[in-house]
């Protein structure tokens, strides 16, 4: 892995940084940092995350990549992580990382291997210097240089009180836009967002929102090419007893009056069609009929 | 002058023949019993005394050694009280040598001459060749449950005595108790709603599959858990035997019929001990709950809150159907075939509802999750997430299903996987998966879909089609169907997403 070394002021330090007034004296990088000219997009949010939040991350991050955006994000488990997920998922935009470990100390070990292909891809920030631990101070620091590089930040899923909002008031005090993914309300994860956007942020319903915000022309994303097959007549019944929010088999029996048999054949069929998906026996909707 | 009366001893749950010699001679009075007896044993000698002079026979004011052979092994429990008192009169000249041929004795000794009977007594009368033998009147049908002897069951030494001198005839074997009205066992009826938690109890009973049951407090895993044993098969002839000799030897009282002929629930609190769970102890060699649960259920409340290694140490027996305990004095073999079913929260502050919705770090589920070993996890075919019911549901009048309709689904099954040669689907060998469970076209279809994902690995795989095969035997069918296979797939979460909250 190489390493390079970047010093506040010295030719090659990232120019994006060099004018923030909390700019980091000294920066390491690996990778290209070239990443950094395209368009940029943060998307933050909880390490705690339900499907739906960890599904709109990863879409987003797919769709804006293969657009050109470089998706920045700070590879933690959850949101973060699914956000370059979806970024690495496509040929698009190479995108950048910025964490709070040296660069030869993957955090969480979970993600070392996307933590491999975003420097392989595009490159990895961080202030930290080489072999430091993931010390829990460090995260704070390292949320201010995620907003710092933002044109645009986007939350995903947090909850109220929580590192995520380190990001954002950084960013609200450089005047970065911030942008919310709006959430059910009785879902803890979406009571970040959903307050954002009661104060008055601007909300994400799609990529194109985010496109406006950055001044770019609206393109065909996978999303709008990808057509799934319709589901079976038999099928639509357990489809539509399925909720937007993750629903257990049990209530799915229920609701369909079926036997969990039956009801097992047609969750699998949606599963494979991607109408559905399932965690730890709990179902969610992926798309509408 | 020298006596010698057969008798027995318990190891394990296996008898182990004594013989008891008294040697009565003139010198200084006194008693001795050598052959390495344990305390309950060595203390024979009182009780024996006070009988005999409270059932108004001799006790020899002479030079007396008792000695209990084989020599070589250790012998424990009070059971030796009557063949060292009938061996001692006959020494003693009191009784007939002849009195005593072909008999054998065992039971412990009141001190009113009172006959008392001891754990083990099935395992005990088993094991020794005599063609009668002589049990106190507790034990009386439990001993002729061997069926091999001519059993003879006194109330007191007294009688026993009386019978032997031919002053009169032995008393008849007492009748049958009637069986007290018992309350009956938990019915599935009183579960409302789970159809997913019922369905898995019936798979599991149906093909012999351990179940693990995660979900919140409150949500109905206890409660599902303790109906398992009643969807069983009532146990055969041999399983019943084998059942009753395991709870007669641990001391569990027997039901009146004596014979245990429902499976068994045992549900050990998770402070048991490593004895107490496998079997050992440093006296007695007393089976443990695993044994205790032999052909029917043991159930783990709070999975997660049972020490690792111990939970880790079921592993063998549950492959192997016995557990094998080693001490230095002894080796003993027990058996273990048990269905395990196991019950915990999904993470330390058991709330987890939803993806998403507990308060627990990741880092604080990912801990309480290893608390089971994968190796564990793995021998777990069907594993599920039981919500809490639905709030209707509850107050709802319509009962469900009754056990007594389930069971009967369940011995229909059974007997098509007796048809094929096995006791249970979950013990079909790999090897014979691909004979027995032939997927059909779309079954195939979801399985490459789930291996191709990664949600399935090959291990899993031969799980999934044992339990997929259980589930075609419950509908009576003979080719595994997509909806057989389907069904096999929603009753085994991820081991990851167990800890999923």
């Amino acid at each position: 892995m190489d390493v390079a070394v970047h010093a506040h002021g010295e030719p090659g330090y990232p120019s994006v940084l060099a004018s923030d007034h909390e700019a980091p004296d000294v920066l390491f990088s690996t990778g290209d940092l070239a990443a950094l000219d395209a368009p940029r997009v943060t998307i933050v949010g909880g390490r705690q995350c339900t499907h739906y939040g960890r599904d709109v991350s990863r879409r987003l991050g797919r769709d804006l990549a293969e657009l050109g955006v470089c998706i920045v994000s700070g590879l933690a488990l959850g949101i973060d992580g699914a956000a370059h997920e979806g970024a690495t998922s496509v040929r698009g935009a190479p995108p950048v990382a910025v964490v709070g470990s040296g660069l030869d100390v993957p955090y969480p070990r979970r993600h070392a291997r996307l933590w491999q292909e975003v420097a392989a891809r595009g490159c990895i920030l961080s202030e930290a210097p080489l072999g430091a631990p993931p010390a829990p101070w460090r995260f704070p620091l390292r949320n201010r240089i995620l907003a710092a590089l933002a044109q645009v930040l986007v939350v995903v899923e947090s909850r109220v009180a929580s590192g995520t909002q380190y990001t954002i008031d950084a960013a609200a005090s450089r005047g970065i836009p911030v942008m919310a993914v709006p959430g059910p309300i009785h879902s803890q994860m979406s009571e970040g967002p959903n307050r954002l956007l009661r104060e008055g942020c601007a909300p994400v319903l799609g990529v194109d929102d985010i496109l406006d915000v950055l001044h770019l022309s609206h393109g065909t994303t996978a999303e709008a090419r990808d057509r799934r097959a319709p589901p079976a007549r038999c099928d639509e019944r357990v489809l539509a007893a399925v909720d937007w929010t993750p629903t257990p088999v049990d209530s799915i029996c229920r609701r369909t009056g079926q036997r969990p048999t039956e009801v097992a054949v047609a969750l699998a069929h949606l599963e494979i069609d991607g109408w559905i998906t399932g965690q730890g026996g709990w179902w969610t909707r992926l798309a509408p009929p | 002058m020298i006596a010698t009366v057969p008798s027995a001893t318990v190891l394990g749950v296996q008898g182990l023949p004594v013989t008891i010699e008294v040697h009565v001679s003139n010198g200084l009075p006194g008693f001795q019993i050598v052959g390495q007896p344990d305390t309950a044993c060595r203390e024979s000698r009182d009780r024996v005394r006070a009988a005999l002079l409270s059932s108004g026979l001799p006790w020899p004011v002479r030079r007396v050694t008792v000695n209990l052979a084989p020599s070589g092994t250790r012998k424990g429990g009070g059971g030796l009280d009557l063949p060292i008192a009938l061996a001692l009169l006959t020494a003693d000249g009191f009784l007939e040598p002849a009195a005593l041929e072909g008999i054998a004795a065992m039971g412990e000794l009141g001190l009113d001459g009172s006959l008392r009977g001891v754990p083990g007594m099935l395992a005990m009368v088993d094991a020794v060749d005599a063609p009668t033998v002589v049990v106190p009147r507790p034990a009386a049908h439990e001993a002729a449950l061997v069926g091999r002897h001519l059993v003879l069951a006194p109330a007191n030494l007294a009688e026993a005595v009386a019978a032997l001198k031919g002053d009169a005839p032995w008393p008849p074997m007492p009748p049958p108790t009637d069986p007290p009205p018992t309350p009956p066992p938990p019915d599935l009826a009183d579960v409302r709603g789970q159809p997913l938690g019922r369905w898995a109890l019936e798979v599991a009973a149906a093909g012999g599959h351990h179940l693990l049951m995660t979900g919140p407090p409150g949500a109905g895993k206890t409660m599902l858990a303790r109906r398992l044993a009643g969807l069983l098969p009532p146990l055969t002839r041999e399983q019943a035997l084998e059942t009753t000799r395991v709870q007669s030897a641990a001391g569990v009282p027997l039901p009146p019929g004596v014979l245990v002929t429902d499976p068994p629930l045992r549900a050990p609190h998770h402070g048991a001990s490593r004895v107490a769970l496998l079997g050992g102890g440093s006296e007695a060699m007393r089976p443990g709950e695993i044994s205790l649960a032999h052909n029917g259920v043991l159930f783990l409340d709070e999975l997660g809150e049972f020490p690792p290694g111990l939970l880790d140490a079921l592993r063998t027996p549950l492959e192997e159907g016995v557990i094998r305990v080693s001490r230095a004095r002894a080796m003993v073999t027990f058996p273990a075939r048990c269905l395990l079913v196991g019950a915990m929260n999904p993470c330390p502050c058991g709330e987890g509802g939803p993806p998403g919705s507990c308060r627990c770090t990741d880092s604080a589920r990912a801990r309480y999750a290893r608390r089971v070993s994968g190796p564990l996890l793995d021998r777990f075919d069907l594993r599920l997430h039981i919500a809490k019911p639905d709030v209707g549901e509850l107050l709802e009048d319509t009962a469900g299903e009754c056990s007594a309709v389930v069971a009967g689904r369940v011995a229909a099954a059974r007997a098509m996987a007796d048809d094929r040669g096995f006791a249970t689907n979950a013990r079909i060998p790999g090897s014979q998966l691909r004979h027995h469970v032939a997927p059909t076209p779309p079954a195939r279809r979801v399985l490459e879909y789930r291996l191709r994902t990664g949600a399935l690995t090959a291990r899993g795989l031969h799980r999934v089609q044992r339990v997929a095969r259980t589930i075609a035997d419950l509908d009576g069918a003979d080719r595994v169907d997509e909806a057989h296979v389907c069904g096999a797939l929603e009753l085994r979460l991820d081991a990851t997403d167990l800890a999923v909250a």
